[in-house]
């Protein structure tokens, strides 16, 4: 398996269990749900550790190719996977635009676009490990 | 990827004739991964033509003689 695989392996892995914990947290807050600036920080932390260590312990296995740069077929995976997670953020963000049209609320705005570009990253790298396998 | 190109070669079969040339020794020489030698081996990618004329030039023969149109996919 190329080390841009992996990657994208250890990324869906976080940002999935980023999701889940996301969407619990939200479905269990209290509502009318605010958005708080410290758990915003606290959660990105956590997720942008958890890349690190993820990449870092890949990278000890293969470091000769996670120095390399990518090749051609990596980028255009890279190109075409991110080009349906755009169709995703644009989804999401388009709901909570609507959603704000009902229920004019910023903080509920917040959390849905949020929620669309943790899910069209997930989508990125989902898409990535589609294309690398077929 | 998903849908394979129309585009057939013989990478694999000038590896071995070249004195069994390993994947990794080819992707090196044309500056990619291993994993997309075996993808274009496998037929299910194709190389740019830059990548296409380093892999003629590895083998020393002309790019007619590692890729060919599939008639099959016409």
């Amino acid at each position: 398996m190329a080390f841009r695989e992996k990657s994208a392996w250890v990324m869906a892995i976080t940002l999935l269990i980023g999701a889940i914990v996301y969407f619990y947290l939200v479905a269990s807050a209290d509502w009318p749900i605010v958005a708080k600036l410290p758990a915003f920080v606290v959660y990105t932390a956590v997720l942008i550790a958890l890349a690190t260590i993820g990449h870092i312990a890949i990278a000890v296995f293969s470091p000769k190719e996670a120095n390399a740069s990518a090749d051609e077929r990596e980028k255009q995976i890279a190109h075409r996977a991110s080009h349906i997670a755009s169709y995703v953020l644009g989804a999401g963000v388009l709901l909570g635009i609507l959603i704000y049209l009902v229920v004019p609320l910023g903080d509920v705005l917040f959390y849905v676009v949020f929620a669309s570009l943790m899910l069209s990253h997930l989508a990125d790298y989902v898409a990535q490990i589609v294309l690398y396998r077929s | 990827m998903a849908k394979r190109p129309p585009i057939e070669n013989r990478v694999r079969e000038l590896r071995n004739a070249h004195g069994g040339m390993t994947q990794l020794e080819l992707a090196d020489a044309i500056g990619v991964t291993r994993q997309t030698v075996i993808a274009i081996e496998q037929n299910r990618y194709s190389p740019t033509l830059e990548s296409a004329f380093r892999i003629a030039h590895v083998f020393g023969v002309g790019l007619d003689e590692v890729f060919s149109w599939s008639e099959d996919s016409d």
